[in-house]
C-alpha cells in the first residue's frame, strides 16, 4: 500500500488533543441531594481520582481515537498499486450500444463497465490525463483530456445507454486521432464485443485494450419487422417478422401482433438453439398506424423483445409516363403492383400531382420536381461533358441494391450509350468499362434512377430482369416508401420530416416523456430530431397534424449478445478481451466510511450515556 | 382528626416496666381492680387485703393482690438533618406530622412521651429549650404545649443516626416503645443505633420517609452530586436509560433494611413525603399493628 498524500498524517496529532480534553474537567450539572448513599454504586464509576484512571474503560474516547485513525488513513490517500504500465494518456471508450443493457451482469453490462471506468479513474495518478467518449450510433466526447478525477466522474455518470446500434468504428477513428501524437497513450474499450463498423478500419498498430463485459447469450430477438402488400390479395397486408433466438438451448414463445394496442394475432414459435425463423401475419388495416410485435420468451436482454413499424394505407402509385412510344416500359410500369399511369409525349405543367416522373427519352422543357426515372435523359447540371459509347459491355452491378434485387443483367447487350462521370450525390448500379450505365440516387430531395441508354435499343426489354427491374423502380422511388423510410428509422438515426412552408411548430414526444419543441428554420423545409436512442412509437405534432413515428433497435449484430473473446479490428487486427488489472486502487472511500460509522456509534453511545 | 386520634392508642405488645402509674397493663402488683394472684400473710401486711371469705373455708390468711396499671413511655426519634428538608413536600413535614400525631394518641392514653430530636446539639439556646420540652411530656393537657413546642423544632446539621439513638437508649430509665422517624440515608449507617434499641428492651417501630424525587430522579447527564448534610461533591453519569438500575438500588437498600428489621423483630415502614399523613395513621400504622 501507498499514499498519495502521506504529509495528512499530521493530523494525527490531534490524538493528544482530544486525550487532554478528556483529563479536563467536563462541565457537569451540580445537584444537591439528600445523601449520596443510593448513588454509591454510579459513584463508582467514576470515582477514580487520578487522572489517567479517568480514561480506562471510557467507550467514547478509544471511539473518537479510532475514528480520527481512520479520518486520517482517508486524508492520507493510500491505493494498492495495479500492475498496468503507466500511461499519460488513456482514452476510455464506453460502448452505450443496445447489447450492454444485458442483464446477464447484474445490473446490467453497461452499469458494469461504467463502474469499472470510474474505478480506473480512482487510480488515475497525478499527471496522467483521461479522455472519456462514449460510443453508440454517434460517437460523443463526454470529457477532453484532464486530470481532474471529478469531471472525469461526473462525465462518465453522465453517459446513458442507448437502444441503437455500436458504431465503434467512429469511436475508434476519433481515438486514434486522440493518441497519435503520444507515444505511451493507451485506448481502453468497455464493451461486450458486440460492434459493428470496425472492418473498414485498419491501424494495427493501436494501442487497444478491450475490456469485456458479458457472460453468456441468452437472447431471444425480432430482428425485423415490415409491413408490404399482400402478394395474394392486394386489400390485406403481410406483417413479416424475424425471429432468432441466439440462446444455447431450444426456445418456445408466444409471438403477438397488435395494431395501436389492439391485438390482432398471436403464433406460438419454436426455435431451435442458434436458429431463427420468420412468421408471417395476414391481416387487414383500415388506417394508418403503428404494428407492434412482441415475444414473452425470458431473456436477458429487453429492447429487441418488441418492435414496432409505422404503417401507412396502401394508395395507388401514381405515375407519368413521358413518351414518343414505348409499349414495354408501359407495360412493365403496369405490372409493377398498383400503378395510376399516365402516357404523355411531352411534360405538362404542374407535374407535382404525379407519384414520380418516368422520362424515356425525352429532355423536357421544365425539369420535373418529384422523383424521376430518366431514360436516356438528364437534367443540365447533373454531368459535366457528355460522349458516346459504342456497344458498352455491363461487367459488374450492385445486386445488393433495392433496384436491382432479383435482377441480372448477364445477357443484356447494348448498342448505344451516353459516356458520362458519375455525379456525386450518384451511386453506380450498373458500370461498363468505358463509364457507368444506370445510377441511382438522391438529389437533394429528388430520388433519381438515370438510366443511360434507351432501353429500345438493348436487348433488355425482351430479359424477364426488365419488368422487374421497373417493378423494383416503382417501388424504390414511390414517395410512400421513401416517406415509410422517414418513418420507421433505427435508434440513433436522426428523424427527419420535410415540411410544408408555412408548417410552424414542430413538437415531438419521444416514449414515456412529454412533448418537446423541435426548432425549425424561417428557410429550412425540415424538421429534425436527434434524441432517439430509444426505441419505441414517438408522437409528432405540427399544425393541427398528429401523427407517429417508430424508431426501432433491430439490429442482429446487438441482438447477438454472446460476449466476444477479441474484437476484430480491420480485416487483420484484432484485441482479445484483457485481464488487465486496473491501477492503483484507491482505498480512502474505506477509511472515510468506517471513520463515519465510527461517528454515529460514537453519537449513539454518548446518546446512551447520557439522555 | 384529633377525635379520630384519641381513639387510637399505641398498641404495647409487652407489659409496661414503666414506674409512673398509668393505663397500661403491668406485672407490678398493685391497686387496680384486676385481681393477679394470692400469698400468705405475713404481719405488717394491710388487713384490707386479707381475703376472709378464705379464711372462712381454710382458717388461713391470705392476701389479695391486684395488678398494677403503669404508664407506657414512648419515644418519638425524629431525624431533623438537612436530608430531611428534601422533596416535595418535604420528608421532615410528614416526620413532623406524624410525631405530633403519636405524640398526641399516646397522651391521650396516659402514656408518658419523649420526642428525641437528632442531630442535637445545634448550639442554639432557644432550640435547646424547645428540645427539652418535648421530652418526658405526661397528661392530655400538655398536648397543646406538645404540639406547639414540635412545630418549633429547625431542621440542620448532619445526624450521626447511630450515636444519637444509642446515646438515649443507655440514657432512659425505662424502655417502652420507640418510634424511629427517618430516611434512613445516614452513610454510616442504621444498624447500631437500632441494634442498640433493640438490646435496651424498646419495643421498636421504623418508618422510613423517602422523597419522590429520591424514587425516581428527574434530572439527567453529567452531574456533580452535592450531599447535603456533609457537603461533599462527587461526579456522576446518570442516563435515563439507567434509570431502572437505579430504582433496583433504592428497593435493594430498602429490602435490605427491611430484613434487618425483620430479624430483630422491630416493625417497618417505608412511605413516601407526599403520603396523607391520615393515611398512614389510619390505615397502614394501624394495619401493622402499631396503632390500635
Amino acid at each position: 500500500m501507498r499514499f498519495l498524500a502521506p504529509a495528512a498524517v499530521w493530523f494525527a496529532a490531534t490524538i493528544p488533543v482530544i486525550v487532554v480534553f478528556y483529563l479536563l474537567k467536563r462541565r457537569r450539572v451540580v445537584l444537591r441531594v439528600p445523601s449520596t448513599v443510593l448513588w454509591q454504586r454510579y459513584l463508582a464509576e467514576t470515582q477514580a481520582s487520578a487522572p489517567f484512571q479517568k480514561l480506562r474503560r471510557n467507550a467514547l474516547l478509544l471511539l473518537q481515537i479510532l475514528l480520527l485513525l481512520f479520518a486520517v488513513f482517508a486524508l492520507v490517500r493510500p491505493y494498492v498499486e495495479g500492475q498496468q504500465v503507466p500511461s499519460s494518456l488513456r482514452i476510455m471508450i464506453l460502448d452505450v450500444s443496445a447489447s450492454m443493457q444485458s442483464t446477464d451482469v447484474v445490473p446490467s453490462r453497461f452499469e458494469a463497465a461504467r463502474g469499472e471506468v470510474l474505478r480506473w479513474v480512482d487510480g488515475l495518478k497525478p499527471g496522467q490525463r483521461m479522455v472519456v467518449l462514449q460510443s453508440g450510433s454517434r460517437t460523443e466526447t463526454r470529457q477532453s483530456a484532464t486530470s481532474d478525477k471529478l469531471a472525469l466522474r461526473r462525465a462518465i455518470e453522465s453517459c446513458a445507454v442507448t437502444d441503437g446500434p455500436s458504431r465503434m468504428g467512429d469511436a475508434l477513428k476519433m481515438a486514434e486521432s486522440l493518441v497519435r501524437d503520444v507515444p505511451d497513450a493507451e485506448i481502453h474499450l468497455f464493451s461486450d464485443g458486440s460492434v459493428g463498423g470496425l472492418d473498414e478500419f485498419e491501424n494495427r498498430n493501436l494501442p487497444l485494450v478491450y475490456h469485456r463485459f458479458g457472460e453468456r447469450a441468452n437472447n431471444v430477438a425480432i430482428t425485423s419487422l415490415e409491413v408490404r402488400a399482400n402478394p395474394e390479395n392486394p386489400l390485406q397486408r403481410a406483417v413479416f417478422a424475424s425471429i432468432a433466438n441466439l440462446s444455447a438451448s431450444p426456445v418456445s414463445t408466444l409471438v403477438e401482433l397488435s395494431f395501436e394496442g389492439e391485438p390482432l394475432d398471436a403464433r406460438p414459435v419454436q426455435l431451435p438453439a442458434h436458429e431463427s425463423g420468420s412468421v408471417v401475419f395476414v391481416v387487414s388495416q383500415s388506417r394508418d398506424g403503428v404494428f407492434t410485435l412482441r415475444h414473452d420468451a425470458p431473456d436477458d436482454l429487453a429492447v429487441d423483445n418488441r418492435a414496432s413499424v409505422f404503417s401507412e394505407l396502401p394508395a395507388p402509385v401514381k405515375v407519368l409516363l413521358v413518351t414518343r412510344g414505348n409499349r414495354f416500359l408501359e407495360k412493365a410500369i403496369r405490372a409493377a403492383g398498383e400503378v395510376r399511369l399516365t402516357v404523355v409525349p411531352a411534360v405538362p405543367e404542374g407535374s407535382a400531382t404525379w407519384d414520380f416522373v418516368v422520362l424515356d427519352d425525352v429532355m423536357p422543357a421544365r425539369w420535373p420536381e418529384g422523383n424521376v426515372l430518366a431514360i436516356r435523359s438528364a437534367a443540365t447540371n447533373w454531368f459535366q461533358s457528355t460522349t458516346v459509347l459504342r456497344s458498352p459491355p455491363i461487367v459488374d452491378w450492385k445486386g445488393t441494391h433495392p433496384l436491382l434485387r432479383f435482377v441480372n443483367l448477364d445477357n443484356v447487350v447494348v448498342s448505344e450509350a451516353i459516356g458520362v462521370k458519375a455525379p456525386a450525390w450518384g451511386t453506380v448500379i450498373a458500370d461498363s468499362p468505358q463509364g457507368p450505365l444506370i445510377i441511382a440516387g438522391e438529389n437533394g430531395r429528388q430520388r433519381v434512377v438515370w438510366i443511360g441508354f434507351d432501353v429500345l435499343s438493348s436487348t433488355w426489354p425482351l430479359r424477364v430482369s426488365f419488368p422487374m427491374f421497373i417493378a423494383n423502380a416503382v417501388s424504390w422511388l414511390n414517395p410512400a416508401t421513401v416517406r415509410a423510410a422517414q418513418l420507421n428509422i433505427r435508434a440513433g438515426d436522426p428523424f427527419r420530416l420535410e415540411l410544408p412552408q408555412d408548417a410552424g411548430a414542430v413538437a415531438v414526444r419521444p416514449p414515456g416523456s412529454g412533448w418537446q419543441s423541435v426548432t425549425v428554420g424561417s428557410s429550412a423545409r425540415e424538421a429534425v430530431f436527434g434524441a432517439t436512442d430509444r426505441q419505441g412509437v414517438y408522437g409528432l405534432k405540427w399544425r393541427t397534424n398528429e401523427t407517429a413515428f417508430v424508431v426501432r433497435a433491430l439490429d442482429p449484430i446487438e441482438s447477438d449478445t454472446a460476449p466476444r473473446a477479441e474484437i476484430k479490428v480491420g480485416r487483420y487486427g484484432a484485441a482479445a478481451a484483457t485481464t488487465l488489472r486496473r491501477g492503483n486502487l484507491g482505498l480512502w472511500r474505506w477509511g472515510a466510511a468506517v471513520a463515519l460509522g465510527l461517528l454515529m456509534l460514537e453519537g449513539w453511545v454518548y446518546h446512551r450515556r447520557t439522555a | 382528626m384529633l377525635r379520630q386520634l384519641e381513639q387510637l392508642e399505641l398498641l404495647a405488645r409487652r407489659h409496661s416496666r414503666s414506674g409512673g402509674r398509668g393505663g397500661r397493663r403491668s406485672k407490678a402488683r398493685g391497686q387496680s381492680v384486676e385481681f393477679a394472684d394470692y400469698r400468705n400473710y405475713v404481719a405488717g401486711d394491710d388487713l384490707r387485703h386479707v381475703d376472709w371469705n378464705l379464711f372462712g373455708r381454710l382458717d388461713r390468711f391470705f392476701v389479695k393482690l391486684h395488678e398494677e396499671d403503669r404508664e407506657l413511655p414512648v419515644d418519638v426519634f425524629l431525624d431533623a438533618s438537612e436530608s430531611m428538608v428534601f422533596g416535595a413536600p418535604a420528608k421532615f413535614d410528614l416526620a413532623v406530622r406524624l410525631a405530633a400525631a403519636m405524640g398526641y394518641i399516646a397522651l391521650c392514653g396516659f402514656d408518658r412521651v419523649s420526642v428525641r430530636v437528632f442531630p442535637e446539639g445545634l448550639g442554639d439556646v432557644a432550640e435547646a429549650g424547645v428540645r427539652s420540652a418535648l421530652v418526658g411530656v405526661r397528661g392530655r393537657k400538655s398536648a397543646l404545649d406538645f404540639l406547639g413546642n414540635l412545630a418549633r423544632v429547625r431542621v440542620g446539621g448532619g445526624a450521626d443516626f447511630n450515636e444519637s439513638l444509642r446515646r438515649v437508649a443507655l440514657r432512659v430509665k425505662r424502655a417502652g416503645s420507640a418510634v424511629v422517624l427517618s430516611d434512613m440515608l445516614d452513610p454510616r449507617g442504621y444498624e447500631a443505633g437500632l441494634e442498640a434499641l433493640v438490646a435496651r428492651g424498646f419495643q421498636t417501630h421504623v418508618v422510613q420517609i423517602l422523597a419522590p424525587e429520591e424514587l425516581e430522579p428527574a434530572t439527567f447527564g453529567d452531574l456533580r452530586l452535592m450531599d447535603s448534610e456533609t457537603g461533599a461533591e462527587q461526579e456522576v453519569t446518570f442516563g435515563r436509560y439507567r434509570l431502572r438500575a437505579y430504582r433496583q438500588v433504592v428497593e435493594d437498600y430498602t429490602q435490605k433494611l427491611r430484613e434487618f428489621c425483620r430479624a430483630r423483630g422491630i416493625r417497618f415502614f417505608r412511605t413516601t413525603s407526599d403520603t396523607p399523613p391520615e393515611t398512614l395513621l389510619l390505615r397502614e400504622l394501624r394495619r401493622g399493628g402499631v396503632l390500635g
